[in-house]
Order: structure tokens, then C-alpha cells, then sequence
């Protein structure tokens, strides 16, 4: 049985058993140092510009953009004949970041040229030092198209480092049929809406609501008024007011009528109007929370150039008027309504797409959780211990 | 008086049949909704019968994209958990050696954990060590959990076999190998294909795991998590229909082959003389 | 004398396997332990500073959500059992020529993606639905109740996604079982209610206790069915972990949660197995004589 084959197998083995010993040792040694202390965006740098070409990967939410083969990304790509790697990883912001953070805190951006989360996230990562500055000369066709009312948002009022992709209210959904009456984040609250009411399990779009049922100006806020609003959720759950927290999946209990009224997006309205013209978004009296989906560019991102450049393709009011259609949400470029107008005339009058100032007189821009680090960690913590009953 | 005594005799299979009912039923649901026409983006009110779905089930890029990684996944992770894991049963029911409770127990073990501990412990690893989440990461998580499902099915099977073929082919002085190659792996197909199609479909399933360590990838259930927020498109109810109706052809095409092989295997050891081939309880 | 080498072979076999499930994961095991005993934040990064109170706090403030996770579990194993038990037992006894075609069917819904077969039972289990008319009309659900988003719910869901591991093992025992042991028996007390929990029961013991755990382990770890199929008073520990390790991000914590969720079912399962006075889950008892 001594063949030489038995003979090398062995060694094979053997080999490899203390090839994946050492190796293990090795990475053991070298990892789990490279948390910067005292991160800050003071000395990042400015995304560079230049000719694009190559190949570009752009991290976005789910179904964001119109897609297929005459969609947008393709459009894009046959045009600048850029290889464009669109990948949806993007389901929720804080677990975006706990994905991308231990890269991120390196200086990887893990071979993304965009990511795309929400306002308060974007100002995390500026504020850890994460995002790249950004050079308005590449940005021609971004800034000469950019709507007027988000040239500077209170998280970025120079639009250093953000770009918007999408915007949206939150505001009130409700089965207009069945409890014509709610106009009010307050109404949610009624009991004879026992058991039919959602809210959504972002915080900082359910709990800015509640206060400003209650009075209070959510960008003048402070944590105490945060734990109030929550204080007040928790009561509701406790009755059995609340039916659940949920993601954009309220929109099938409304339509199927199990729920009355509901805390959600601007953009869901307008797909659930079409299946059923009785549920309509309604404005809260207390104005609703306006927020904006940015693209950024990553420290440490390949290819800026073409990131650059992807931005400016999206900003011409062609595209754009493409992913409006296909998305619902509220577009951040100028000229798109107009399009519209001649191609989809119901989109283009949808208030809830091309909203009116007087329609958002009462909006604001939804507000970051107020106080210092470990403040805002106990409100978060106290309302994910709410949703967990 | 007859119908009950005629429900009593039937009892078992009565219950049975509305369980087998109880299994289908969702992925009937799932099959009607794959021909359904919404008018918007949220396809759970039934509207109207249309093809248009199943004309163009790849149309969404995103959607073909991450069916193709949770195939490629599921494929490499499938194979690698059914050598490692047959090698370990073959070790266990073929050998005694010291450790093998040991290795029984560390095979136990991840039966026993929650996927979310798994997931997250994994996690807890990667960070650790810096690795960089995506495929990679995703291959070995798969394969670590398939391995203990692996060698559970293997060796019930090798359990219950006769090693006198394998004896007599080594008195005819055939070598270790060449017996394994032989009479042993030939013997062995049917519970091997059986752990294969398992571990495949333990790795096309998951979700949990693949959440915690996925990174930038994205799987079929991944993509339909974040797809849920935003109303899941009709393709993904075709898709999880064709996955279905691929998988009956292949398991129906796996018995008959299973069917055929035994017939063979049988014939084979009446030819050869041998006693005792009946499959021992 | 056998020699060295033939004694190794069964170590080279079992090698690659068994490193694998050593290096990711008993170590990564350990490396949640070490986790759960660190403080810090994602930012500021994480010290090892032993703090057991993370265990202490978690367990105290989440024991809603334990109790609820064993709860559930428990439910929906005790009714995987009285469903998969008849199920099994026609397939393996009863079942003929159709018996390969049944057992597929208990795995198929494997291939259609966990997520999508729970959100399909959104749709059945509606407030609208066919289903839910039903069972008020019978009484089991008062007039102006609902299905979802309640505990009926999630343990109806984690019932079903978690029975083809309760029929599987219980097929293979019952398929062992040896029939004239059951015939004879009847022949002795003429009473098949007496047969089956004398005879059938016992036999096919190993495969109950090997079910059950494989049915009762994984879904007291889930979270999906709650979050889908659950209200606001439905959250079980899975859903407690996974928001803080994906939603909060406060590792430590979480990693504490998850320890302590092992440990008791491991406590459990010991507890179990010598209850049921069989170490047979791994089929010990068949191997080499």
C-alpha cells in the first residue's frame, strides 16, 4: 500500500492544515487595531475629477431607478461606456453601516464609487470623516439643475459633500373610504382607530411626527421631547392602538382595508393609488417631514471621475424625467415637471411628485436625533425596545 | 355508521393529505401571483391574468443578478459541504478512533445553534479579522452549515450497507482506491445526490446567515428583503415558480436514476453471488 | 497490529471537515464570547474590559422576548408534531408508489425562498381572507378578531416553515420501523390505540426527539416569521439580535443576547435528551460493532 500517491495526498493534507493555521495566526495579529481615534472630516479629500472612463459601482436602495434594459443604468452605460456595476445593497441605513463601517473606518470604500443613504446618515459619515469633499466644477449639470429648495439643507448647506438623489415626505396614508376624518398625526391616536393604525419603524421618520402632533418643532427639539414622543408611542402600543411597525408593507394592509391609517412615504401613495384610489396621502395639519436620499463619494473610492460624471448624466432633466416616472418620488431636478407634462400629464400634476409650496408650507426637513453621542444612543435604544413589544 | 368507520380507516391519510395541502398551499399562492397584472408596483391584490411576467422573467437586471450569485453560491457551496462532509461520515460509521465522540458532538453542535447565532458569530469573526464581506465570506458560511446536514443523510445510508462487496473486491486484490472508486461511491450515489440537493437547497434558502454576512453581495433573498420595501415585482414570483417546478423535474428525474441504479446494483450482487444484499433495517 | 498510517486514515477523512467547522465555527464562537464581554461603539471601537454585566442587563431586560422565543418555538413544535407525525407515518407506511413524490413535497417549499413563502402567508392569513372567514366562522377566531399580526400568527408561520425538519427524521424512523413487530402486537391486544402508543411510539422515539429539536432549535432562534407575520407584541429574541447587531449596532450586547440564547438551548437540549433517555439523534447506537 505504499504507493506515492497515498505519499503526496498526505503531505496535501498536511500542508494545507498549517497553510490555514498560519494564516489564521497571521490575520489574528494583524486585525482588529484599525479603529481611528478621534475621526473627523477636516482633512478629507476632494474627489477627483477628470476624464471618465473605466469601470464605476454605485450603491443604491432597492428598486430606485427604472431598470431593465431601457432603463436608466443602461442608458448610462451605452452612452459613457462605462462598465456601471448598480448593485441594491442599500435595505436600511444603520444596517448599511454596520455593513460598510469597519471599511469605511479604513479608508476602503469597498470598491464603491457612490453610495446613496439618507440625510442624517450622510452627515454621520461626513461628520466620521468617511465622505469625500466635493468639486463643484465637475458638478456643472448637477448644480445648474438642482432644485432651488434643496441648494442648502440644514446638514450640508453648501452641498459640499451630497448629492441629492431622491426626495420624499413623510406624512399620513390613509383608506380616505373608510376614516375620512384623520387629518392629524394626532388622529392616529383615536380610539375608535383601535388596531388599525401602522407607523413605520424608521425613527426618525415616525417620532418627529408624534411631536409635532404634539406641538413641538422637530428641528428645535430636544431629547427629552424625543423621549416624550416615544413615551407616547409605547402607550399606544400598550393599548393595542398600534397594529405594527412596518417597513412600506402598510401599504397592503391599507389596501386590503385592515388598516385605516398609516404613517408613510410619499412615493408609496402614489403605487398604492393606482391599485386603489381610496387610499390617499394626506398632509398632516402639522406639516409633514421632508427628507433627500444623497449620492456620496466614499474616502477611498476607485474612479471618482466617473462618479462625477454619472452624477451630472442623472441631473440632465432627460434621465431624470425616466426615474421619476418610474419611481414616484420627489425629484430634485428642475426642468423634469415639463417633460412630464407632455409625456405623462398625471405625473407631471401629481402633487405628491412635483409637490407645491403651498402644499409643504408646513414641511420641515426631517431633523436629526438631538443631544450628545450617548443621548442619542438611549433614544434609539428605547425605541427599538419598543418595537421589540 | 359506514362513513365513520370509513373516516377511522382513513384517519392518517385524511390528516396527511391536508397537511401535504398545508405545505403547498403558499406556493400555490405564490404561482397564481406570478400571473397576476398590477396596476402599480404592489402585487398583492389579484387585478387580472396576464403572461406578461413569464415573457420576460430576466427583464430586471438586479433581480437576474442576484439569482445568478445565489446559484453560483449554492453550487460551490453544495459540492464543497458534500466532500467535506462525506469524507467525515465515511470516517465515522467506517472507523473507530479515538475522538470520535468529540467529533460527533462538533457535529451536533451547529444543529443545535440558531441561524442568528451563527450569523452573528460569524460576523463577529469577519469583523474581528477585517475581513471584507461579499461571496467569499458568503461561501463559507454555506458550507459551514450545510456540512453537519451532509453528514447526517450520508451516513444513515452508509449505516445501513453491506461491506462484503467491498471486501471481496479487496480479496481480488483491488487497492483502497480503486474498491472506494468502484463499489463504495457507486453504492454511495444516491445519499450523496440526496445531501447535494439538500445543501443546495439549505443554501438558496437562507436568509438569516446570508444577511449578517453578505456585504455587498446580494442573493435572491436578499434582493427580495430589500424588494419588500418597495412592493416585490411579479418576476420574483415567476422566478420562485420556475425554481419550484425546476426542482420537481430534477427530484423526479433523481428518482427514476435512483430507482434505476438500485435495480442495478441489485442485479449486479445477485451476478456476483453475494448473500445478504437485502438493505438491513 | 494495525499500522500508524491505517490508523491516521480516519483522521484525514474527517480533517478538512471538521477544520472547516472548527475555524468558522468554534472560533467564531469564541469570538462572540470575547465580544459580549467588550464596551465601546462601532466609532470609538470596542475594549475587552470583561464587562459581564452585559449579560446581566441583557438577560434581565429582554426576557419578554426569551420567553416568548421558547413560547412560540414550543408551540409550533407541539403542532409540527401532530401534524408531521400522520404525515410521516402515511408517507413511510402508507405510502406505496406515491411515497417519493410525498416526501418531495415536504421538501419542495425549500426551493421557493423562505421570505417569499412567509410573505405568502400574509396573503392567507389576511383579515379579508377565505382563511380567516373560516376560522370565525367556526368560532376559533371571535367576530371582530384577526389572524395576523398576532401570536397565532407567527406560530402558525414558524409551523410551517420549520415541519419539513420535524417530517424528515420522522420518516426515516418510521420507514425502519418493522411492521410485523406492529402486527404482532395487535394480534396481542387486539386495540391499535394501544399498538401505536405501545409499539409505533416508542419505536420510533429517536426520531420524535431528533425532530423535535430540529423543528424546535431554529425557530426559537428566528425572526423572520415575527417580523412578518407578527404585531407589535410579537418580537421574539432573534428579533432583539438582530436589531442590535444590524440596526443599533451595539455589538457587545448582541453578542451577549446570542451567547445566552445558546447556552439555553443547549441546556435544553441536554435537559431533553436525557429526559427522552436516547443518544441515539446522531444514530450512535448503529455504528461500528
Amino acid at each position: 500500500m505504499k504507493t506515492p500517491s497515498n505519499h503526496r495526498s498526505l503531505k496535501l493534507l498536511i500542508l494545507a492544515a498549517m497553510a490555514l493555521t498560519v494564516s489564521m495566526v497571521l490575520v489574528a495579529c494583524g486585525g482588529g487595531s484599525g479603529i481611528d481615534e478621534g475621526a473627523s472630516n477636516e482633512d478629507v479629500p476632494t474627489a477627483e475629477g477628470g476624464e471618465a472612463s473605466g469601470k464605476v459601482t454605485i450603491s443604491n436602495w432597492p428598486l430606485y431607478v427604472d431598470p431593465g434594459k431601457d432603463g436608466s443604468i443602461a442608458e448610462y452605460q451605452e452612452k459613457s461606456g462605462i462598465e456601471t456595476k448598480y448593485i441594491e445593497d442599500v435595505n436600511d441605513n444603520n444596517e448599511f453601516f454596520g455593513k460598510v463601517q469597519p471599511l469605511f473606518s479604513q479608508g476602503d470604500a469597498g470598491g464603491r464609487s457612490i453610495i446613496v443613504v439618507t440625510d442624517w446618515m450622510a452627515e454621520k459619515m461626513w461628520n466620521l470623516g468617511y465622505i469625500q469633499k466635493l468639486d463643484h466644477d465637475e458638478l456643472t449639470t448637477v448644480f445648474d439643475n438642482l432644485t432651488d429648495d434643496l441648494q442648502s439643507p440644514a446638514f450640508d448647506p453648501e452641498r459640499e459633500f451630497s448629492v441629492p438623489w431622491q426626495s420624499g415626505m413623510t406624512g399620513l396614508v390613509v383608506r380616505e373610504d373608510l376614516a375620512p376624518d384623520i387629518k392629524s398625526v394626532n388622529d392616529l391616536f383615536d380610539p375608535k382607530y383601535k388596531g388599525k393604525v401602522t407607523m413605520l419603524t424608521e425613527l426618525r421618520d415616525t417620532v418627529p411626527l408624534v411631536m409635532a402632533g404634539d406641538g413641538v418643532d422637530p428641528n428645535e427639539s430636544t431629547p427629552e421631547d424625543w423621549t416624550a414622543a416615544i413615551d407616547k408611542l409605547q402607550k399606544a402600543v400598550d393599548d393595542g392602538q398600534i397594529r405594527r411597525f412596518t417597513g412600506n408593507d402598510y401599504v397592503q394592509d391599507l389596501a386590503k382595508g385592515t388598516v385605516v391609517g398609516a404613517i408613510g412615504w410619499s412615493g408609496d401613495a402614489v403605487q398604492a393609488q393606482i391599485d386603489n384610489p381610496n387610499i390617499n396621502y394626506v398632509q398632516p395639519t402639522q406639516g409633514c417631514s421632508i427628507w433627500s436620499d444623497n449620492m456620496l463619494i466614499p474616502v477611498g473610492a476607485p474612479n471618482t471621475a466617473a462618479a462625477y460624471d454619472f452624477m451630472n448624466f442623472v441631473y440632465e432633466p432627460e434621465v431624470q424625467a425616466d426615474i421619476t416616472e418610474w419611481v414616484n418620488y420627489v425629484s430634485p431636478v428642475k426642468g423634469v415637471k415639463e417633460i412630464l407634462e407632455k409625456r405623462d400629464p398625471a405625473i407631471a400634476n401629481n402633487k405628491l411628485i412635483f409637490p407645491t409650496p403651498e402644499f409643504t408650507a408646513d414641511c420641515f426637513d426631517q431633523p436629526s436625533i438631538p443631544g450628545d453621542e450617548a443621548q442619542q444612543k438611549e433614544i434609539e435604544q428605547q425605541f427599538q425596545d419598543m418595537l421589540a413589544g | 355508521m359506514k362513513a365513520w368507520t370509513w373516516l377511522k380507516d382513513h384517519a392518517v391519510n385524511i390528516i396527511a393529505g391536508l397537511a401535504l395541502f398545508y405545505m403547498l398551499a403558499p406556493i400555490a399562492v405564490i404561482a397564481v401571483f406570478s400571473f397576476n397584472d398590477p396596476v402599480g408596483r404592489f402585487n398583492f391584490e389579484w387585478v387580472g391574468f396576464t403572461l406578461d411576467a413569464w415573457k420576460n422573467p430576466f427583464g430586471i437586471t438586479e433581480l437576474t443578478d442576484a439569482l445568478i450569485t445565489s446559484i453560483q453560491l449554492a453550487a460551490i457551496s453544495s459540492i464543497g459541504s458534500t466532500i467535506l462532509g462525506t469524507l467525515i461520515a465515511i470516517a465515522l460509521v467506517r472507523y473507530n478512533f479515538f475522538g470520535r465522540r468529540a467529533a460527533n458532538f462538533l457535529i451536533v453542535i451547529p444543529l443545535a445553534t440558531p441561524e442568528v447565532v451563527i450569523g452573528a458569530s460569524l460576523l463577529s469573526m469577519f469583523l474581528v479579522y477585517g475581513a471584507k464581506l461579499g461571496f467569499g465570506t458568503l461561501v463559507i458560511a454555506h458550507i459551514m452549515f450545510s456540512i453537519s446536514f451532509v453528514v447526517i443523510v450520508v451516513r444513515s445510508r452508509l449505516i445501513g450497507f453491506d461491506r462484503s462487496l467491498e471486501e471481496a473486491a479487496a480479496d481480488l486484490g483491488a487497492n483502497a482506491i480503486t474498491t472506494f472508486r468502484k463499489i463504495t461511491l457507486p453504492l454511495l450515489a444516491p445519499a450523496v445526490g440526496a445531501a447535494l440537493m439538500l445543501s443546495f437547497a439549505l443554501s438558496i434558502d437562507d436568509f438569516v446567515i446570508s444577511n449578517f454576512n453578505s456585504g455587498a453581495t446580494v442573493t435572491f433573498p436578499l434582493y427580495i428583503f430589500g424588494a419588500n420595501q418597495r412592493g416585490i415585482p411579479v418576476e420574483v414570483n415567476v422566478i420562485a415558480t420556475m425554481l419550484f417546478a425546476v426542482t420537481v423535474i430534477a427530484m423526479a428525474a433523481v428518482i427514476i436514476q435512483q430507482r434505476r441504479a438500485e435495480k442495478m446494483a441489485e442485479k449486479r450482487a445477485d451476478d456476483a453471488g453475494t448473500t445478504g444484499m437485502s438493505m438491513p433495517i | 497490529m494495525t499500522s500508524l498510517r491505517q490508523r491516521l486514515i480516519p483522521y484525514w477523512l474527517l480533517g478538512p471537515g471538521l477544520l472547516w467547522l472548527l475555524f468558522f465555527f468554534v472560533i467564531p464562537m469564541y469570538f462572540m464570547f470575547e465580544l459580549s464581554l467588550k464596551t465601546g461603539s462601532l466609532e470609538t471601537g470596542y475594549q475587552l474590559t470583561w464587562n459581564w454585566s452585559n449579560y446581566a442587563d441583557s438577560i434581565s431586560e429582554y426576557s419578554t422576548q426569551f420567553g416568548r422565543a421558547f413560547y412560540y418555538a414550543g408551540a409550533a413544535t407541539v403542532f409540527s408534531l401532530l401534524i408531521g407525525y400522520p404525515l410521516a407515518y402515511a408517507i413511510a407506511i402508507k405510502g406505496g408508489r406515491w411515497k417519493n413524490l410525498m416526501l418531495f413535497a415536504v421538501i419542495a417549499p425549500f426551493f421557493t425562498t423562505y421570505l417569499i413563502r412567509t410573505i405568502a402567508w400574509k396573503t392567507i392569513l389576511d383579515d379579508s381572507s377565505i382563511v380567516v372567514d373560516a376560522l370565525k366562522f367556526l368560532h376559533i377566531v371571535p367576530e371582530d378578531g384577526r389572524v395576523l399580526a398576532t401570536s397565532g400568527a407567527v406560530i402558525a408561520g414558524l409551523t410551517y416553515n420549520f415541519l419539513p425538519f420535524m417530517v424528515l427524521p420522522l420518516y426515516a424512523s418510521l420507514e425502519r420501523l418493522d411492521l410485523r413487530l406492529v402486527e404482532a402486537s395487535k394480534d396481542l391486544y387486539a386495540n391499535s390505540r394501544a399498538t401505536f402508543f405501545k409499539v409505533t411510539l416508542p419505536l420510533t422515539a429517536p426520531g420524535i426527539v431528533a425532530g423535535t429539536l430540529l423543528c424546535f432549535i431554529p425557530a426559537a432562534g428566528d425572526y423572520v416569521n415575527s417580523t412578518f407575520l407578527g404585531g407589535t407584541k410579537q418580537a421574539m429574541i432573534g428579533n432583539v439580535i438582530q436589531s442590535k447587531y444590524l440596526v443599533i449596532n451595539d455589538y457587545p450586547v448582541a453578542a451577549a443576547l446570542s451567547f445566552t440564547l445558546l447556552v439555553l438551548i443547549m441546556l435544553l437540549l441536554m435537559a431533553y435528551i436525557k429526559f427522552a433517555g436516547t443518544e441515539s439523534l446522531m444514530g450512535e447506537e448503529d455504528e461500528v460493532k
